[in-house]
């Protein structure tokens, strides 16, 4: 503030001086006549002029002011049409930023080549599309937290966007970089730091891999709760707040993490808590961060609570005809108080697909509505009080086929099918339509509601002849509809699966349940879920913690009001 | 940071363009220079002759003609500098230059300037216009029950209290009063039960006191999705009378009085934390009123979500200096159909931190698991609340329980085996054994805090003062913590009882000293507190910040940590209306008590 006073009056300065020495030019002149002219024209005028001109500057500062923003200056929100278009970097300054940031990070963390640009701009499945130019300027491998730390600082002072990248297994598009930038593949940070078994929490950087944590956790008989698509990593899980079918038992990442390490986008870099079980130390940080989709910051460690992994598993597996049954049967195993490690749903038509592929292993499928329950219990005996109580619900709900897998590898068998689902899916999509294309979709609601939505949804796809299964998490009221169409249907599918999620919003629901919003269509529906009071609320935070925009933008909601980007339309 | 300073200028600028400043100097200027002016030629013919006076004048008129054409270019030039200067001015205050405020995402403390608050009288005489009669309160009583309480641990100055009282019903009520208290810039500290202890409602800025104890219904009940919308003024206990005819429980357990907007404040939790959560866990969405008056919902009831960022979990634990709670929607469990509770007293503080470190690590499911130190046990006992004598040992009380009789006991089996492992005894493992002893037990451990208090009126009189700490470290550091915290306490002879959430490492230690001791009690805490950062934990589990820990909180994340939290609030509240110099400090001048 001091320096603006300073600077703007001392072009005045210059100028009052040149005036100065005219005067007493003026005055050198008239000091012949008079003396006392030299008080007239020293003092007052210059005091004068001095006068007047501050009365202008203030009169501009006021004025700066007070049209700035007006608006917005003392207001909890920020509204869209408030802001201005966003400006990045020029080419030149780009360039010159990565020469500097290949200086901090060495040639070999750096890379521009084709490959791996296309490998960061969007996921192979292309269910969200990068546009033609929406490829990152070069991808970066930093391997400690300073690097990052600096690379950001580099991307901050020359305002180019930067795009932190995991795994790569997202699905709404969370790491095309609409404005181009710089792609920070962390991938490369993939160590475990510190097992603290006794205090059931690890330490890990953000690229690694859940499995593998799970795979060194095994000797210590822990896990790490969520459980998404393989290949996720720490980093995206925590970005995406990811969950899987673990969620009903040890809930979603966000419930799974006790600290954060954090780069932000000035560079700095913040701890968000200590590793204690609980604490309500100040804001929640820690849970900002998550889910935040790499808007707000970097994940660069991570500190995850860990559970003592159940003995004595097994998988109980029984059949309805009605989904409405296997969904009360859900609701009534809850009321009785039976504590599952993992429900899942999937529909007849999804068993229809296990079923004609033959991909169940040797197990028997039928193809009817199937759910899946994992049940464990300290010992055999309250395991089978659990089980006699669980054949019981499902009798009680029309269930049919209740059967119990206790054999390792036939529960392995059993949980793989669950596992690649997707995959499963689109090979029978396939068969019938060599075109076909897919779509996944993640909506979730209050349990009661779920077969409402299914059904309906159902209803709807068989009207607009598109083919579709279902599968979900149903403890959460979590379900995917993988929507399956020929390329001329895309316009009809799209409708569907907006109205699916609309119906989902009705039914107080949210548009995601684990895949995140991305740039998808979610991003309006995520506005229409929420209010836009509460996305500008978003924005206000967004803003206050990455002024310049340069996370990750245009993700979750727009930032830009002149921005147009319809994930489907082809420019 | 960028803002703040505009303030700044703005407030300069306002100075500057007050009439007092420039005009005025500029108007008194031009007479002087006038008279002056005028006044020379008088003198000259005072002075010198007629033929000198010719010469002058004629020489004044070649000059005064070059003179003034001087002055009209430099005048021309100035007016043009002039305009340029203030077109200049006005565009660095449009937009303020990067250079000068650069766009960091931290707000030092040293970066902001003392807020500045407008007269309470002008909102309440709005919020008469709008509001109920008796919804207004400046009564004395009222004010002086919203200012302070006994047990907390930091008090108020008698200077510190609410210009009054009100008393909203509706959401929109709320989003009205802090519309008008968002105009006059004045404090708003949101009020539920008044049960915290670290000062959250001290009124330092004084301002209006909102106390949401009207807003008291249970607003939906969804059984099928096991979740409940209520509104901020209901008591945790009334949640719990409610819930519990119908098989459902409400996780947190916080002290007796709370009620669910501070809870949600504090992110409180309880004894049942280590098996349902704290509050950040079982709130699924949050009602919330911004600091302008805009109400904005986090979510609407899905069991889980991944849509955009956890609101929800920023207002939980924000302790109302982001925004006022007005409704919440809540997650439910499922009552355990068949629960023991057992009492276990070890020999020695250690073997029962131990014992409690296994059965965390076992990953045997038990619903409550609680230490108190044989200090604790013996004011229990001294209590009167219970009507058996308890051994005056380190005590664990557990809650045990599932949905068969079957799963009750094997887990209870597993439990024995681990307190047996560390020495407890086979006779001192024993259940309650009745429902009356159950609830009794459990009550004599809500009512530590209380206890302690009586024990130390019965030496120090009416004198008598409570600090409480909260803290919370790793599971495997808790029997070090707590040993040393004993050891400590024990060194310094102060009056004190320990009470542990062992299950989440969160321990209480009630301190009762005399008012005097005052700094001798404040030095203790302060070393305990050094211990437990030092051992990885947090100066606060479930109590929160307030005014007291704020210091605490710098250094358990570092400034930077706090920066951020100050940027977030400064982003959400600029104003900073909002329950002012909680959880962090806002203000630079701010006095040090």
């Amino acid at each position: 503030m001091f320096l603006v006073r300073r600077r703007a009056p001392s072009s005045l300065r210059a100028l009052s001086g040149g005036f100065k020495r005219c005067v007493s030019q003026q005055q050198g002149d008239e000091k012949q006549h008079s003396n006392d002219a030299k008080y007239l024209s020293t003092q007052t005028p210059i005091f004068k002029i001095f006068a007047i001109s501050s009365a202008f500057l203030s009169l501009g500062f006021a004025l700066g002011f007070v049209l700035a923003d007006k608006k917005d200056s003392t207001s909890s929100t920020t509204k869209l049409k408030d802001l201005k278009p966003l400006v990045y970097a020029s080419k030149d300054r780009v360039s010159y930023a990565l020469s500097k940031i290949a200086k901090i990070v060495g040639d070999e963390k750096i890379t521009v080549m084709d490959s791996e640009l296309k490998l960061h701009s969007q996921d192979p499945s292309k269910f969200i599309q990068a546009k033609t130019g929406e490829k990152p300027y070069a991808v970066v491998y930093p391997t400690t937290i300073e690097e990052v730390s600096k690379v950001v600082k580099v991307c901050y002072d020359a305002c180019i966007p930067v795009i932190p990248y995991s795994g790569g297994t997202s699905i709404e598009g969370h790491y095309i970089p609409t404005r181009k930038g710089i792609s920070i593949d962390v991938s490369r940070m993939d160590k475990i730091l510190d097992i603290h078994k006794d205090d059931l929490d690890v330490i890990v950087q953000p690229g690694v891999e859940w499995s593998y944590l799970n795979e060194e956790l095994e000797p210590y008989g822990l896990m790490f709760g969520p459980d998404p698509a393989p290949g996720a990593l720490i980093g995206g899980i925590l970005g995406t707040n990811a969950s899987g079918t673990n969620a009903v038992r040890y809930g979603a990442a966000k419930d799974n993490i006790l600290s954060l390490k954090v780069v932000l986008a000035d560079g700095t870099v913040i701890k968000t808590r200590q590793r204690p079980r609980k604490s309500s130390n100040g804001y929640n940080l820690t849970n900002l961060f998550v889910g935040s989709e790499g808007t707000l910051g970097i994940i660069v460690e991570a500190t995850l609570k860990l559970h003592v992994k159940p003995q004595n598993e097994v998988i109980t597996m029984m059949n309805f005809k009605e989904i409405g049954d296997a969904s009360r049967a859900v609701t009534e195993l809850f009321k009785n108080g039976i504590s599952c490690n993992a429900v899942e749903f999937m529909d007849n038509r999804q068993m229809t697909a296990v079923v004609e592929m033959g991909t169940g292993g040797e197990h028997k499928w039928s193809s009817d509505h199937l759910l899946l329950l994992k049940l464990s219990a300290v010992d055999d005996s309250a395991l089978n009080s659990i089980l006699s109580r669980v054949e019981d619900v499902g009798k009680n709900n029309n269930a049919f086929n209740i059967q119990v897998a206790k054999d390792k590898e036939e529960m392995e068998d059993i949980w793989r099918v669950r596992k690649t689902l997707l995959w499963n899916s689109l090979g029978w999509a396939k068969k019938f339509k060599p075109n076909a294309m897919v779509l996944p979709t993640d909506v979730c609601v209050p349990m009661s509601r779920l077969p409402e939505l299914i059904t309906k949804t159902m209803e709807k796809m068989e009207k607009a002849d598109l083919l579709a299964t279902a599968a979900g998490h149903a403890g959460d009221g979590n379900v995917h509809v993988l929507v399956i169409f020929e390329p001329e249907q895309v316009a009809e599918a799209h409708r569907i699966i907006n109205e699916m999620s609309t119906m989902a919003i009705e039914l107080d629901g949210t548009v995601s349940g684990e895949h995140g919003i991305g740039v998808s269509e979610k991003r309006e529906l995520l506005e229409k879920e929420l209010g836009t009071d509460t996305i500008d609320l978003m924005r206000t935070i967004k803003f206050a913690l990455d002024k310049k925009a340069i996370f990750n933008p245009d993700h979750i909601f727009k930032i830009d009001p002149s921005e147009k980007r319809h994930p489907f339309d082809d420019q | 940071m960028a803002r703040s300073k505009l303030l700044s200028l703005w407030q300069l600028s306002k100075t500057a363009a007050a009439p007092g400043a420039g005009t005025r100097r500029f108007a008194t200027s031009i007479p002087r220079w006038n008279e002056a002016k005028t006044a020379q030629p008088g003198k000259e013919t005072a002075n010198g002759n007629d033929k000198g006076g010719e010469k002058n004048e004629n020489e004044d008129k070649k000059k005064g003609g070059f003179g003034q054409s001087i002055l009209a270019n430099t005048a021309i030039l100035v007016f043009g500098a002039l305009i340029g200067t203030s077109w200049a001015s006005f565009n660095l205050c449009k937009e303020p230059p990067e250079f000068l405020f650069p766009h960091t995402s931290t707000l030092p403390l040293a970066s902001t300037l003392s807020p500045l608050y407008g007269d309470s009288k002008l909102v309440i005489e709005e919020l008469k216009g709008f509001l109920k009669e008796d919804q207004v309160s400046e009564a004395k009583d009222d004010i002086n029950n919203h200012s302070d309480s006994f047990f907390s641990t930091d008090h108020p100055t008698p200077d510190e209290h609410p210009d009054a009282v009100v008393y909203p019903e509706t959401t929109e009520q709320v989003s009205q009063i802090m519309q008008a208290a968002h105009k006059h810039h004045v404090p708003i500290v949101p009020f539920t039960g008044g049960t915290s202890l670290e000062g959250h409602y001290i009124t330092t800025r004084r301002g209006i006191c909102l106390d949401m104890s009207r807003m008291n219904k249970i607003v939906a009940l969804h059984k099928e999705d096991l979740d409940i919308v209520v509104q901020p003024g209901v008591g945790w206990e009334d949640l719990r009378d409610y819930l519990q005819p119908l098989g459902l429980i409400f996780g947190p357990d916080p002290g007796p009085g709370a009620a669910i907007g501070g809870m949600c404040g504090t992110s409180c939790s309880g004894t049942n934390a280590a098996r349902y959560g704290t509050m950040r866990e079982n709130v699924v969405s949050l009602t919330v009123v911004l600091a302008d008056g805009t109400v904005v919902k986090t979510r609407r009831r899905p069991r889980k979500t991944a849509a955009g960022y956890n609101l929800t979990n920023l207002f939980v634990g924000s302790e109302g200096t982001l925004g006022v709670v007005t409704e919440a929607t809540l997650k439910l469990n499922v009552l355990p159909k068949f629960e023991n509770v057992a009492v276990v007293s070890f020999p020695s503080m250690s073997d029962a931190a131990d014992a409690v470190a296994k059965v965390v690590q076992s990953g045997v499911q038990f619903n409550a698991m609680e230490l108190l130190d044989a200090q604790m046990m013996k004011f229990v006992n001294e209590s009167g609340s219970v009507t058996k004598n308890y051994d005056e040992k380190p005590t664990l009380m557990f809650k045990l329980g599932g949905n068969s009789i079957k799963v009750a006991d094997s887990i209870t089996n597993d439990i024995k085996d681990i307190c047996n492992e560390c020495h407890c005894g086979k006779k001192n493992f024993r259940f309650a054994s009745s429902d009356e002893e159950k609830e009794e037990l459990w009550t004599a451990r809500k009512v530590a805090l209380w206890s302690t208090i009586d024990a130390g009126r019965e030496v120090y009189g009416e004198d008598a003062q409570v600090w409480t700490t909260d803290v919370a470290v790793p599971i495997s550091k808790l029997v070090q913590s707590l040993v040393d915290t004993r050891k400590i306490l024990d060194d310094e002879k102060m009056m004190s009882s320990i009470v542990s959430h062992a299950g989440d490492g969160n321990y209480h230690t009630f301190i009762v000293y005399p008012k005097k001791d005052h700094d001798r009690v404040r030095q203790v805490v302060q070393h305990m507190v050094t211990r437990a950062l030092e051992l990885d934990g947090t100066v606060t589990g479930e109590h929160g910040v307030g005014i007291g820990k704020r210091e605490y909180l710098r250094e358990e994340l570092g400034d930077v940590g706090v920066n951020v939290m100050r940027k977030i609030k400064f982003a959400l509240d600029p104003l900073l209306i909002l329950n002012p110099d909680k959880v962090i400090q806002v203000d630079p001048e701010e006095k040090k008590k």
